[in-house]
């Protein structure tokens, strides 16, 4: 009766279906020392999808109101920051699934190959091309070539950001792989 | 004929390649490019001597009117006859003269000589004025690579830089001149220059720099000691640098220039005045000289020196002998520097103290020496004796000025043909109290490169009509031809006399060593070479000065300089004019107000603050009031990317912060220059607020620029937001470049965060990029954080 | 047309401040010396773009009432450099204490110290014996004799 279908490995009873699975609150204070408020730790991750959306908002809405690939990466990568203030280097290593130099090398690939995509045409570098879809519900859909352009420095932004967030943030806490205490201590003597 | 130059050049990109396998063959490889190149010339010497002398051009950049064109006249070929015939015979001696198992040297020689040989192919072809002095300058840095050798021992270095300094010092002149030259003329081509020559102020100051490089390239006084110095190169290499090509470049340029400006008082007083000078100075110091090689550079200062006499003569006469002697000189001063070499490779040493007997050994080179050696005394029947003859005839025919100089150039001859004595009794002669040397043999290849000029000089002597067109075809840029032949044999004319008074009092001086001992010594503080050392030290111990004073070391100092002669140097020349400020107004928005206090207050309480945290903050403080500048000023894009980066600055800022100790460090002993700094700063913080003001006063209106993109921002970008057209579209390429600053600057923060370390006992705890969990002695496991 | 004096005193009093932190000891200083003076550049580079206006949008003013995009433009990109360029300032800033303990900005004494060696080489050196370092090749020539002594010149006449 209370069988789900896709978990295969045992019976759960239906007053722990919605147990998360995932860890995702810590539960105990782990090993490092990150003062923690949970009250910003679970606004920080509520508040984290919708960020992300208005970054895309502002990525596509850049060509004709304020915004732009800038704005937009700069926004969602504000909101890793918020999320990495409020939960430490653990909640870092949660939320960033693809390693962020890789998000920078796809993003200036992506920008590089806009740009030299034309050529291929026989247009000169970066010529941008304007394409005029007919969708059925939507109406008329307008998209540049500088779009993906846009895109490129938007992924680039992020990537940058969560790699100082990685560097600078993480890699400079007591105990982190950035200096090691105990033996700056010995050499300072 | 461009392709012969570049043909060169191309031989000489490979030769290093076939020295390397051949070894000394590449210098015969090597020869085929000027031998294939005076061929050639030879062919087309018919058009050469013909009113219309080709022209080809090669236009490099033809927007600014820059092109290169070689000219292909009389003076060229006569040149390219030496630079070219000698060059192919000088190369194919080094085949023999070189050591055969050092493959380094023939690779450096041999593509040196052969890039050389192209280079003076270019200067003498040259007809416009920039290629000229490229050519220049590349015949003086290969003369400093091949005088430097290898650059192993200490006086082939100075040496190689005493050449490189005095002749890159004349070069620059020259260009100098040549552009104002150029300027005054109103075009850059030789040819027109002289069709047409200026006139003026400025010509008088542009003849004289050219004369500068001339002098110093062809080492006239004061100039002349970095060829003396320059003997420490090899032979072969001094016989075509040194005696046919690089130091005729300055008589060439004076040659090419003189038909013009031959009246000029500026032009032929110099080069009269320096040219005898040199002919005597340079005879008189020859006397005294024990090596062999080193009196031939004298004699060969006091033979430029003569050329210059005759071309600054500046009549038909003098042309024609000038002329002559540059050919002739060419033969057999070459061919005497290649004996001179085969007694150094054959017989061991070239001091003529040492020598003895040779002549009895080497009977065909002795020959071959004393046919060069007569051409150099001026006895018949050579070249040189022919063209002395038109020397003399042109200048005791002439007025005053003319007799005058033609007894100094008989004094001079006199002297040429004692020296010549010297060399021939020195390096062949029997020396009565000396035993004679060990019998060596005498190397067949090298006598017979010999032979090439030396017997040269005799056949062009007893047919002269092969060179005469060339002489007179030159000659004729100087007025009519006054009917004159080059022959041996004019009849009992004045000239003949007082060659035979010269030759007669050459021989007197030389039998009589008396004079030889009193002569030829110059006191030590009139030595050039002794100018040229003080003035380098001189040079140096400033530099040393002037580093140790001004270069502290120290930031601030540095930053206050740079920052005070931001203020005082153009400051100066702004209030030096008169500036108008215009009508000023208080704002043009009345948020501009409060917004401009809170970004002032904020910014000094930021440099006033203790606390870093305080400091930072109030800095964010100062990026929002901006933020929100840019929002009251219509930039809406702008705004936004501003508050969104200054979070992220404090973020990140904060980050670092907290690692630090919480108050700055007040250190006692910098307090002291803090007044100087402010004051320097508001100083130069008031001065940019004048600028900026002064700058917006000469704007007005959109500029058009800004008004093309506004209006074609929809057609062509298909954006209404036209910051956001420019940034993605217009000027992507710099948002390309933006974003690879990013990438840049975030993988250089990785590596100054997250290296290690290194500790004191020396093992570096650098991260190992595998996933091998190696614990160090701190007992920390390392995590592979590690670049992608 | 001038900018006004408000914007005149705000570029003045940035830019001060930027100067003198610029030339501080610490390198935090520096560093928020070099933030600020790139505010203080991004105000200025306003300035070529004329008195404030609508902000340009096509469409939604006149031509002549908008302010001049391409400043804003090259702003911005100036803005995101400037970022780059305190990051990793911050991090020379982070490596210089950790290993240092200190991060402030050393005098660099290196060539005052070899000018006063080379000094003090030169002087030992001048009191020495003559040395090469002047001449170049310099043929040996003969030196002056006395008249009556059996002299070199008559043996290879």
């Amino acid at each position: 009766m209370t069988d789900r279908p896709d978990d295969p490995r045992e019976s759960v009873p239906w007053t722990e279906w919605d147990t998360p699975r995932e860890r995702w609150l810590m539960t105990e204070q782990d090993a490092y020392s990150w003062p923690r408020s949970l009250l910003l730790e679970v606004i920080a991750r509520v508040l984290f999808p919708t960020v992300l959306v208005f970054s895309v908002y502002l990525l596509l809405a850049g060509h004709n109101n304020a915004g732009g690939g800038f704005s937009g990466g700069l926004v969602a990568a504000l909101a890793f920051v918020l999320r990495y203030v409020a939960g430490g280097s653990a909640e870092l290593a949660m939320m960033v699934r693809v390693r962020p130099p890789v998000v920078i090398g796809s993003g200036l690939a992506i920008a590089v190959l806009t740009a030299l995509a034309p050529v291929v045409f026989g247009d000169p570098v970066l010529a941008s091309g304007i394409w005029k879809l007919q969708l059925p519900v939507l109406g008329e859909l307008k998209i540049t070539s500088n779009l993906l352009l846009d895109l490129g420095v938007y992924l680039l932004i992020i990537g940058v950001v969560v790699d100082l967030l990685r560097t600078i943030g993480a890699g400079t806490e007591v105990g982190g792989p950035g200096v090691d205490d105990e033996q700056l201590e010995e050499e300072r003597g | 004929m461009l392709v012969a130059i570049l043909a060169h050049f191309a031989l000489a990109a490979v030769l290093p390649l076939v020295a390397r396998r051949y070894g000394r063959a590449a210098f015969v490889v090597g020869a085929l490019a000027p031998a294939a190149t005076l061929v050639y010339a030879l062919a087309r010497g018919g058009e050469a001597v013909s009113g219309a002398p080709p022209l080809e051009t090669l236009a490099w950049a033809p927007v600014i009117g820059l092109e290169f064109t070689a000219r292909f006249d009389e003076l060229a070929l006569l040149l390219i006859l030496l630079v070219s015939g000698i060059g192919a015979v000088v190369l194919c001696y080094y085949s023999r003269y070189a050591k055969p198992d050092d493959h380094r040297t023939a690779a450096r020689d041999s593509a040196l000589l052969v890039t050389f040989a192209g280079a003076m192919l270019g200067l003498v072809l040259a007809d416009d004025v920039i290629s000229l002095y490229l050519f220049w300058e590349l015949t003086t840095v290969c003369s400093f690579l091949l005088v430097g050798g290898d650059g192993v021992a200490k006086r082939l270095r100075t040496s190689a830089t005493q050449a490189l300094l005095v002749t890159t010092l004349g070069g620059l002149a020259m260009l100098l001149g040549l552009i104002l030259l150029g300027t005054a003329a109103g075009t850059m081509r030789i040819s027109e220059i002289l069709a047409d020559p200026p006139s003026g102020g400025i010509v008088t100051a542009a003849l004289l720099l050219v004369l500068l490089g001339a002098l110093t390239k062809s080492a006239q006084v004061p100039f002349h000691p970095w060829l003396p110095s320059a003997m420490v190169a090899p032979t072969p290499v001094s016989a075509y640098l040194h005696a046919a090509a690089m130091v005729k470049a300055g008589v060439y340029l004076v040659a090419r220039f003189s038909p013009a400006f031959a009246d000029h008082p500026a032009w032929w007083i110099p080069i009269v005045v320096c040219g005898l000078w040199t002919m005597l100075l340079g005879g008189f110091r020859a006397l005294r000289q024990y090596d062999l090689k080193t009196l031939l550079a004298y004699g060969t200062i006091s033979q430029l020196g003569f050329l210059m006499v005759m071309l600054g003569a500046g009549t038909w006469m003098s042309a024609l002998a000038a002329g002559t002697l540059i050919l002739a000189h060419g033969l057999f001063k070459s061919a005497l520097f290649l004996t001179v070499g085969i007694i150094d490779k054959r017989a061991g040493t070239r001091d003529i103290r040492e020598l003895s007997g040779l002549g009895r050994q080497w009977r065909g080179l002795t020959t071959l020496a004393t046919f060069a050696l007569m051409s150099m005394a001026g006895l018949p029947p050579l070249l040189g004796f022919i063209g002395k003859e038109v020397a003399l005839e042109a200048l005791f025919e002439g007025g005053t000025v003319d007799r005058l100089i033609g007894v100094g150039v008989a004094v001079g001859s006199v002297l040429t043909v004692v020296y010549s004595l010297r060399f021939l009794r020195g390096a062949f002669g029997t020396k009565p109290d000396m035993a004679p040397s060990a019998p060596v043999p005498c190397g067949r290849v090298m006598t017979g490169m010999v032979a090439v000029p030396s017997l040269a000089g005799l056949v062009l002597a007893l047919a002269p009509s092969v060179i005469e067109p060339v002489e007179t075809g030159y000659a004729d840029r100087y007025g009519k031809d006054p009917g004159y032949h080059l022959a041996l044999w004019h009849g009992i004319t004045p000239a003949l006399m007082i060659s035979v008074g010269i030759i007669a009092a050459g021989v007197a001086v030389h039998r009589y060593a008396g004079v030889q001992r009193l002569g030829g010594y110059v006191p030590g503080p009139l030595r050039a070479q002794s100018w040229y050392g003080r003035s380098v030290e001189g040079l140096e111990s400033l530099a040393r000065g002037v580093t140790g004073r001004l270069q502290v070391g120290s930031l601030p100092v540095y930053l206050g300089v740079i920052l005070t002669t931001l203020v005082v140097v153009p400051g100066a020349g702004l209030f030096s004019g008169d500036i108008d400020f215009g009508e000023l107004r208080l704002f043009d928005n009345w948020l501009q107000v409060p917004l401009a206090l809170l970004v002032l207050v904020a910014a000094a309480t930021s440099l006033l603050a203790r606390r870093r945290l305080t400091a930072v903050l109030l800095a964010g403080v100062v990026g929002y009031g901006i933020g929100a500048w840019f929002v009251v000023d219509g930039g809406a894009d702008l705004a936004l990317a501003q508050f969104l980066v200054e979070t992220l600055t404090l973020v990140v800022f904060v980050f670092v912060i907290r690692r630090f100790p919480p108050r700055f460090i007040e250190n006692k002993a910098y307090v002291g220059g803090r007044w100087v700094k402010a004051v320097i700063a508001g100083v130069a913080g008031t001065f940019v607020a004048v600028l900026a003001v002064l700058y917006s006063g000469y704007r007005g209106g959109i500029p058009e620029a800004s008004r093309q993109y506004i209006e074609r921002a929809e057609d062509e970008t298909g954006a209404t937001n036209v910051v956001n057209a420019i940034i993605v579209d217009f000027r992507a390429f710099d948002t390309i470049g933006e974003i690879t600053v990013l990438a840049v600057a975030a993988t250089g923060v990785a590596s100054l965060i997250l290296a290690r370390s290194r500790r004191r006992n020396g093992t570096v705890g650098r991260p190992e990029p595998t996933e091998q969990d190696a614990t160090d002695d701190t007992g920390t496991t390392e995590t592979p954080e590690v670049r992608s | 047309m001038t900018i006004n004096i408000t914007m005149a005193v705000t570029l003045a009093g940035l830019y001060s401040v930027g100067f003198y932190l610029l030339m501080q000891r610490s390198l935090m200083r520096v560093i928020l010396g070099i933030v600020i003076l790139g505010h203080g550049a991004n105000l200025f580079l306003q300035v070529a773009g004329g008195p404030p206006g609508e902000p340009t949008f096509v469409g939604s003013a006149v031509l002549e009432a908008m302010v001049d995009p391409l400043p804003q433009a090259l702003a911005l990109t100036a803005i995101v450099i400037t970022f780059a360029l305190t990051t990793f300032l911050l991090a020379l800033a982070y490596r210089s204490w950790a290993l240092l303990g200190h991060d402030e900005v050393q005098d660099d004494v290196e060539d005052r110290r070899i000018a006063r060696a080379e000094q003090a080489a030169r002087k030992v050196e001048d009191e020495g014996p003559e040395s090469e370092r002047v001449a170049g090749f310099e043929a040996p020539e003969a030196p002056e004799s006395r008249p009556g002594e059996d002299d070199e010149e008559a043996r290879i006449r």
